[in-house]
């Protein structure tokens, strides 16, 4: 490549720049063309309300009155006053069971199943990732009745003789949030597994090989090898998870509508409640602001340290 | 190559967590199929009736008729517009694609919280909330990130001489599109129409903004009232809630591999 355009002559190069920069142009209107549709209907249902979001988090308005103008007052509020930063709170144990769990189990079981190919992997595969594609309200109803005050879980507590922990679980002020956190737990749980177990494979054989020549046991192999594999991976879920926390709604809004009390707010629960329940407008779109501003900074925190160190 | 207690451990491993995470469905199956309403377990009675009861009691053929259609109308929308934008954003070229690339991509990680609120405004404003039109509206462009990045994606695969073959032979783009490229983008072509499927019908949270009106309400909305009416029925909302998850879970069965692949490549490639 380098050595022919070398030898060409830089008069020809030149006009042929021109000529494929003339041929973009002329395309990239056709390009437009076919592309406008979807940008139309992009900016007008995304981004048009985005930047709107942003204006509507800088005033006092209740839907019906006129709004004021009150600056940064509704982002103090939301990070100062206890009702509402509580949700944060709640969103950090909420990462803890939607993301850390179910992240260091699918490592582990990643690292125990190695890369023996087991039989049967393709049902295995149908089981783990069903949660995924349950919606949330039906995931809602199941464990709603499954922790209920005599669901399964408390007849079996009973049965096994420890009637006096049964409790009514998602109404139960201490438990209520790690209740909702296991069920998160459930449905990302097959999804970090599936998607570890497919980057195991995917790793190259020889790396293992030339661990296991400098005679690494399985432990160092899994820090030296298999970890550092799986970056893309870590990333996805990372992210994915992290921001599937951080946005919580039709989980909590089904099984405890953030209660009993407050203690299962989530931001998401608290933007709908101020923005269509009982309006404080300005609020509600201060608190998609810092959500959305969130979910940009983990995404982009994930994709530097994850990306940084690849070849 | 690996030794047989190795196979074994591995099986007891994806047996143990498999079994986890399937029991809560399983047992929520049984219990639709039990006549007890207290949501006991009888297989020794089993009967379908309970999902008669929870159809007519909860109006989910109506409900059902809405899903279908907001569900059939954003899949179409966002399958057409992101065949033409792959084909303008990855062959064609877009002018200013430098800076209005990145804000398309901005979308994959921006959720609905961040843009409803003044969206519904705008939509009361012209009269389209209680309206499936206006949730058409909204998916097709809420689906407009990843349509164009995964047909953009789908279509830079696709070797360059083979358009140019095509140009030479004086073909429009309209005809290199349709004839040519889109033959071979067929399967990730079905992956976003199953994958688009999957996520319009599942949603509840825009559902729940935009549709006030009973007659109007999707699956999912009309389950969520159904679960809040029937809470003591505890067969009946099993029932019901089968009934909901049904169409996904019936392309699920067929397409797995369609829907695993098409989540995780998705995702890897953002």
């Amino acid at each position: 490549m380098t050595l022919r355009t070398a030898v060409r002559r830089p008069t020809a190069v030149v006009a042929e720049r021109q000529a494929t920069r003339a041929r973009r142009r002329r395309t990239g209107w056709l390009g437009l063309a076919y592309a406008s549709p979807a940008i139309l209907f992009y900016g007008y249902v995304v981004i048009v309300p985005l930047l709107q979001s942003v204006n509507y988090s800088f005033y006092s308005w209740n839907g019906v009155t006129a709004a004021r103008w009150i600056g940064v007052d509704n982002y103090v509020r939301f990070f100062t006053d206890p009702a509402l930063s509580e949700s944060l709170v709640h969103v950090l144990v909420l990462v803890g069971f939607f993301a850390i769990l179910p992240i260091l189990f699918g490592l582990l079981s990643a690292a125990l199943l190695g890369r023996g190919r087991v039989k049967g992997r393709g049902v295995y595969r149908w089981l783990l990732f069903l949660p995924q594609v349950l919606t949330s309200v039906v995931v809602a109803i199941i464990w709603k009745r499954l922790y209920g005050p005599d669901g399964p879980l408390n007849e079996a507590l009973r049965a096994v003789g420890l009637g006096n922990l049964a409790v009514n679980w998602l109404g139960d002020f201490t438990w209520a949030l790690p209740a909702l956190g296991l069920i998160g737990t459930w449905t990302t749980l097959g999804f970090c597994m599936v998607l570890f177990v497919a980057g195991v494979a995917a790793i190259p054989d020889d790396l293992y090989e030339q661990a296991r020549m400098d005679g690494a046991g399985p432990v160092s192999e899994f820090f030296a090898v298999t970890l550092p594999g799986l970056r893309g991976q870590l990333a996805i879920a990372i992210t994915l998870t992290v921001t599937g926390a951080l946005r919580a709604f039709d989980l909590v809004w089904i099984t405890t509508q953030g209660g009993p009390g407050s203690s299962t707010t989530t931001p998401a629960l608290l933007l709908y409640r101020k923005a269509f329940l009982n309006p404080d407008v300005g609020m509600a779109a201060a608190i998609g602001i810092v959500v959305a501003v969130f979910c940009l900074v983990i995404a982009l925190i994930v994709n530097r340290l994850t990306e940084e160190k690849n070849p | 190559m690996i030794s047989k207690a190795e196979r074994t451990l591995n099986h007891v491993i994806l047996a143990v967590v498999s079994i986890l995470v399937i029991f809560p469905v399983i047992w929520f199956v049984l219990t639709a199929l039990s006549p007890e309403s207290s949501g006991r377990i009888d297989l020794t009675r089993i009967t379908w009736s309970n999902f008669v009861t929870a159809w007519q009691a909860g109006d989910f053929g109506q409900a059902m008729i809405a899903s279908a259609v907001i569900t059939i109308g954003s899949v179409v929308g966002q399958t057409l517009f992101a065949v033409l934008s792959g084909y303008g954003f990855g062959v064609l070229g877009v002018v200013g694609q430098k800076f209005i690339f990145p804000i398309i991509l901005l979308g994959l990680m921006v959720s609905s919280e961040v843009f409803i609120i003044p969206l519904y405004y705008q939509f009361q404003a012209i009269g389209l909330t209680d309206s499936w039109l206006g949730l058409i509206i909204i998916q097709i462009g809420m689906g407009v990130p990843f349509g164009v990045f995964w047909m953009r994606a789908t279509f830079r695969a696709v070797p360059r001489s083979m358009i140019e073959a095509a140009q030479i032979d004086g073909a429009h783009s309209w005809r290199i599109l349709w004839g040519i490229l889109f033959p071979i983008a067929r399967p990730a072509v079905f992956t976003l129409i199953l994958l688009s499927f999957m996520w319009t019908w599942n949603d509840f949270f825009l559902s729940l903004v935009f549709i006030a009106d009973p007659s109007k309400q999707p699956a999912t909305l009309a389950l969520g009232v159904f679960q809040g009416q029937h809470s003591i029925d505890v067969n009946l909302l099993a029932a019901g809630s089968l009934i909901v998850a049904l169409p996904v879970l019936i392309l699920y069965v067929f397409f797995q591999r369609h829907f695993i692949q098409g989540v995780i490549t998705g995702a890897i490639k953002e």
